[in-house]
């Protein structure tokens, strides 16, 4: 078996069919794997249960200098190679809520929280954008940055029916949103071309930070109203359970 | 100036920038030159130089009719011909005149079939060139600088596609004469060559192994993506000069790899 190009370029023959499987960035063609894009070839090891063969596949991304210096013959790439997170169904996102309607709230998405990072432990070693999440989220929750990034993010809507799981035909958006509140939201469907639709029908769904008429930052007291701890008036929302 | 290439190339062998027949032009490529696109180039053959940016694959436009509804990417590209990239400074009334139009033509019918544009529905991938230098081969190198920029973009395709020219010198409108059959073929025709003499554009990539020899590792299956000829010559002319062209393309894409290898690696 020939061994495996460090780095593919398009249209470079990596192996026969017969002995891996082909993954993202290669094509088949004749019974032969293809690189499509350019960038270094990773041999993801066999399943034992689900397949038979090792899966080829070429990351967009460049190699770190000091695996390529210290291994040059196995390109593995152990760690996952990162994109630009997109929103997808049941990807968990934090938004802020930018109109408030009758049947829906308009929002717009801010953080598309990966599963891995929620998942794994080691969330420290993993470098994304999800770094500065505590940056993001302040700088969203100051009033003076509200108009000008929106136009730039992903948009999305929160119907009416999809705010919580019970007493669906009871809900006043009003009480449930208030504009430049962030919420924790899952997406239910891309939508179309303009909004993804998000729920935040479940208990740890809903929003996690809101300021006050006062404008000072407010806590969660109960599943629907959350508090000024400096004045002590509390207000109605969706709170999320914190965690 | 009256080009010599007819008086003295049967003499010298050598051409006007002093190249042999089947000698490129000096070829320098380099890749990610524009942050701000999803992925560009900038690649000079000689005196022609070329800049290439690729945006997308993005949204298509809305109400874009029949075409973005598809199940299919579709390739959108622009030729910009700078006013001072020929010899004498051209002022245009900002439209695009016929031979960039021509070039952006053919650039996005090769594209659009050759790209893996499956991959992307209802997506753009718009693609723009501009022309700083013009010195012949405008359409080959073109080709070349595209194709540095959608793999910089990491836009799937199946091989490099890489074009090159070729000429003909010589009587090419008369036939072939059997007594001294002599062919004067040229590889890669600057400016003053392609306007002289007869000249094709053939693009090539690396082609599907059929058969039983798909074992073998025969790199030099190539398939033409591109052949375009804008100029007469004589019938029996044409093959050598398919072949010295497609021999071209395969030096170019030697080099091309060495770029991308050189900015990957």
């Amino acid at each position: 078996m020939a061994s495996l190009p460090p780095i593919a370029i398009p249209g470079q023959r990596l192996g026969p069919l017969s002995t891996y499987s082909a993954g993202p960035g290669t094509h088949v063609q004749q019974s032969f794997i293809y690189a499509s894009i350019a960038g270094p070839v990773v041999a993801d090891p066999a399943q034992p249960k689900s397949q038979t063969r090792p899966t080829l596949r070429v990351s967009r991304g460049i190699p770190s200098k000091d695996q390529a210096s210290s291994n040059p013959a196995v390109p593995a790439v152990t760690s996952k190679p990162r994109y630009n997170t997109l929103p997808a169904v049941d990807s968990i996102v934090l938004a802020r809520v930018t109109r408030v309607q009758k049947r829906q709230a308009t929002v717009s998405i801010l953080v598309v929280l990966d599963e891995s990072a929620t998942q794994s432990q080691d969330q420290s070693r993993t470098a994304s954008d999800n770094d500065n999440v505590a940056s993001i989220l302040t700088s969203a929750a100051n009033p003076e940055n509200h108009s000008s990034t929106d136009e730039l993010r992903f948009q999305a809507l929160i119907r009416k029916e999809d705010v919580r799981a019970v007493e669906k035909d009871r809900v006043v958006m009003d009480e449930m949103f208030r504009v430049g509140d962030i919420v924790r939201g899952s997406v239910i469907s891309l939508g179309d071309q303009s909004f993804y639709y998000i729920t935040t029908a479940r208990n740890d769904l809903g929003v996690v930070m809101a300021r006050s008429d006062a404008g000072n930052m407010m806590f969660p007291v109960s599943w629907k109203e959350m508090r000024d701890p400096v004045t002590g008036t509390g207000e109605q929302r969706k709170v999320a359970r914190p965690f | 100036m009256p080009l010599d290439t007819s008086t003295t190339y049967p003499l010298t062998r050598l051409r006007l920038d002093g190249r042999r027949w089947n000698e490129l032009r000096l070829l320098q490529a380099q890749i990610s030159t524009n942050p701000a696109s999803s992925g560009s180039s900038y690649l000079s053959m000689g005196n022609t130089s070329i800049m290439c940016s690729v945006h997308g694959p993005a949204e298509g436009r809305r109400g874009d009719g029949g075409s973005a509804g598809s199940g299919h990417a579709v390739v959108e590209v622009d030729v910009n011909v700078a006013g001072f990239a020929g010899v004498d400074r051209k002022r245009r009334a900002g439209g695009s005149d016929r031979q960039s139009s021509r070039i952006a033509t053919t650039l996005r019918s090769a594209f659009q079939s050759h790209l893996h544009t499956y991959l992307y529905p209802h997506s753009t991938i718009s693609i723009h060139v501009s022309v700083l230098s013009a010195d012949g081969s405008l359409l080959a190198a073109a080709l070349n600088a595209c194709t540095l920029a959608l793999v910089d973009a990491g836009i799937p395709m199946p091989g490099l596609l890489c074009g090159c020219t070729s000429g003909m010198s010589g009587s090419a409108s008369t036939p072939r004469d059997p007594r001294h059959d002599e062919l004067d073929p040229l590889l890669d025709l600057s400016l003053p060559e392609e306007q002289e003499l007869p000249s094709l554009t053939v693009a090539t990539t690396t082609a599907v192994p059929v058969g039983e020899n798909n074992m073998d590792e025969d790199e030099e299956a190539m398939k033409v993506c591109v052949l375009t000829m804008e100029s007469k010559v004589h019938a029996t002319y044409l093959e050598t000069m398919l072949a010295v062209g497609i021999d071209g393309c395969s030096q170019i894409r030697e080099l091309l790899e060495g770029v991308i290898k050189g900015s990957r690696g």
